[in-house]
């Protein structure tokens, strides 16, 4: 386990940070807070550095994503906690490179859809809105009756309900189960959907990471891949954590036509809790095997400082884009453990 | 009048500090946060009291909420609806500030977010709207199966069973036409299996005539109503418009599959309407002027199957025409019912 840093607020908001913030370029639209929030059993800190948040073409935007979680509207109806969620389908392009343009359906504008968030037992409530020409759907993951399920097609134009308890706690997904259901998925209608268990878990600095595959020329093949929609993002964006830090991701593979991709850690080991669905980690490893449409929670911290890489150990799809590297901050202020 | 100046400035640097912190994607360690957006809503019933025909405001179509509109003399109201889609409850009509809480307990028996069963004129426009889909994608299938490209034509004979034909079963048996799926189904598999038997040719020929079957189910005289007619115009046009956006990237037509099955869609809307136009060019002189002109456009924007490199229009200019088209029609929609009326 990671140490829990108790430092006051004035320390984490150095002069350098400071700086960056005031000096960051024309694409900056913002910059995530370092926050340090009380963490009820432990009264423990995480720390997650200042990153610069790029604006990318504002239908990927993989800065904002790994962090960004929507917990919807939450209503009170018959003395039961409902989480209201809208996901509005809609047509954009994204570039993939500075060569290759492609067309996608998005989820409220972006792609990969939002990283909806409840707690085991509330009551979800997903107001599904098709304005992307095609019919679509919404399936989630999970259990819930068989009018729930969303493989039935919503025409354009159209909007539906889809209603059903959050159950049972994990790491899930939703998607559009309309055929062809490849392409359906790799054009964009995917988002992961988390189920928090009743105890909270640790705290830590929770990232997601959605492993996606792009066939730009319908021949079922993907000519290219991402983390969180942007190819080779993250190798020229490092994703900033703090040495020592706890890291809670939550890992999908959505890569269709591809059976199934690893994911490896360099330089270290992760605590493995399959589809999110225990409270104890079920083993340690630094590759892990996924097939489509898996997902679980990776939990690790780093002990030294300096750039490390992630990325499916099948080197080809790798270099295709599903890529990139966490940057391990120093922290200065603490005497590391040796 | 500089110091209030100062002060906007002042604010406006706050707002833009605040919202900065809160898109820059602040999280905390406690997993079980929670929006600051609490609130109280009062249960909702959606039981249909007083057995009123009940309307789905996320489903429906314009000339079923236009009984809201006439109802409460909004103008306009129908569109509104539409355009603040998607509703979680009834109330949200009003939540979202689409009427007034008067106005909503005048209708709210009516309301519906639901699935209801459609019935009369919006039930036939609905079913009518989504043969053309059909006819579209398979129009689109034929010419590619015509210039030996196979491989392009097999989505086009997929989608109408994939995104279309479960939404209408039900309503193929009520009206007693005689189930497709299976034709549709095989000609699907053997285009891809083998696609230079001439079994495709007599399987596509059947499954043409299935669809063509299906929407003589419906009344001649329906068929025949430019007010009927126009809507399920308007539909098919809504979605090629959405279609066409999704074909071109960066102008260029960057996904022939979109690019062709709006091609479908607007050529069959086109056919709809010139089964039609005599009547509108009677009845509504100037919105048919306006219709027709703006078809005339808007096909040229397809010149052949195969898409062009570059697009012929951009997607604005087709959004464009399809409004005015939708814009027009709806003149004659509103002329015909209420000539009904009186």
């Amino acid at each position: 386990m990671p140490n829990n840093f108790t430092l006051g607020k004035g320390e984490l908001w150095s002069r350098r940070q400071l700086l960056k913030l005031g000096l960051s370029g024309a694409g900056v639209v913002g910059a995530a807070a370092l926050v340090h929030s009380l963490n009820r059993e432990s009264k423990s800190i995480v720390k997650i550095p200042l990153m610069e948040m790029d604006a990318g073409d504002n239908v990927t935007h993989p800065m904002q994503m790994l962090r960004e979680f929507d917990y919807g509207t939450v209503k009170q109806e018959n003395g039961r906690t409902i989480r209201e969620f809208q996901l509005t389908a809609g047509t954009s392009v994204i570039q993939l490179n500075s060569a290759v343009a492609y067309n996608v359906w998005d989820l409220n504008g972006h792609i990969p859809g939002p990283t909806l968030r409840a707690k085991q037992g509330d009551r979800i409530r997903i107001l599904f809105l098709n304005q992307a020409g095609h019919s679509h759907s919404l399936h989630f993951h999970g259990v819930h009756p068989a009018q729930m399920d969303g493989v039935r097609p919503v025409s354009n134009g159209s909007a539906t309900i889809y209603e059903f308890d959050a159950e049972p706690y994990g790491v899930h997904l939703y998607h559009c189960h309309i055929e062809p259901v490849t392409r359906h998925i790799a054009k964009g209608l995917y988002g992961m959907f988390i189920i928090d268990p009743p105890t909270p878990r640790p705290a830590a600095d929770e990232i997601v990471l959605v492993m996606a595959g792009y066939d730009v020329n319908d021949d079922n093949r993907n000519e290219y891949y991402a983390f969180n929609g942007l190819p080779h993002h993250y190798m020229h964006h490092p994703i900033k954590i703090y040495q020592n830090q706890l890291i809670r991701l939550y890992v999908l593979n959505i890569i269709e036509f591809d059976p199934a991709v690893t994911f490896h850690l360099h330089a270290n080991f992760f605590d493995v809790y399959r589809s999110g669905m225990t409270m104890t980690p079920s083993e340690k490893t630094d590759v892990i095997t996924m097939g489509v449409a898996e997902r679980h929670i990776l939990e690790f911290a780093f002990r030294y400082p300096g750039k490390y890489m992630f990325h499916p150990h099948q080197d080809a799809i790798a270099e295709n884009g599903c890529m990139g590297q966490f940057e391990v901050i120093a922290n200065n202020s603490q005497s590391l453990p040796s | 009048m500089i110091k209030p100046r100062y002060i906007c400035l002042a604010i406006a640097s706050c707002i833009i500090v605040s919202l900065s912190s809160c898109t820059g994607g602040t999280q905390t360690a406690d997993n079980t946060q929670q929006p600051a957006t609490n609130q109280t809503t009062a249960a909702i019933t959606h039981s249909n009291h007083g057995g009123k025909p009940q309307i789905n405001i996320n489903t429906a179509i314009l000339s079923e909420l236009d009984k809201f509109e006439a109802k409460l003399g909004v103008p306009a109201l129908s569109n509104k609806i539409q355009a603040n889609r998607p509703y979680g409850s009834p109330e949200d009509l009003v939540t979202k500030k689409v009427i007034t809480q008067e106005q909503f307990d005048q209708i709210k028996d009516m309301v519906s977010v639901q699935e209801v069963e459609l019935t009369g004129e919006a039930k036939d426009v609905d079913y009518m709207t989504k043969m053309g889909l059909m006819k579209g994608h398979l129009f689109v299938a034929q010419e590619l199966l015509d210039k030996d490209q196979p491989k392009q034509a097999e989505p086009h004979i997929g989608h109408p069973v994939e995104e279309i034909y479960i939404d209408v079963e039900e309503q193929l048996n009520e009206r007693k036409v005689k189930e497709f799926k299976t034709t549709l189904v095989s000609l699907q598999d053997l285009v891809k299996s083998s696609p230079k038997s001439t079994k495709v040719k007599t399987d596509f020929t059947a499954s043409v005539q299935s669809v063509d079957g299906a929407i003589a189910a419906l009344p001649e005289a329906q068929r025949s109503k430019p007010s009927f007619v126009l809507q399920v115009i308007n539909s098919l046009l809504d979605a090629a418009n959405s279609e066409y956006g999704a074909a071109i990237a960066n102008g260029k037509v960057a996904e022939a599959i979109e690019y062709q099955d709006s091609r479908g869609f607007v050529i069959y809307a086109d056919e709809l309407y010139k089964g039609i136009a005599t009547q509108v060019s009677q009845s509504n002189p100037e919105a048919h002027k306006a219709i027709e002109a703006s078809f005339a456009e808007l096909t040229k924007v397809w010149p052949s199957v195969i898409p062009p490199t570059q697009p012929v229009k951009t997607p604005n200019e087709v959004t464009q025409l399809v409004k005015t088209i939708e814009l027009n029609s709806q003149k004659v929609i509103d002329k015909s019912s209420t000539q009904a009326q009186s």
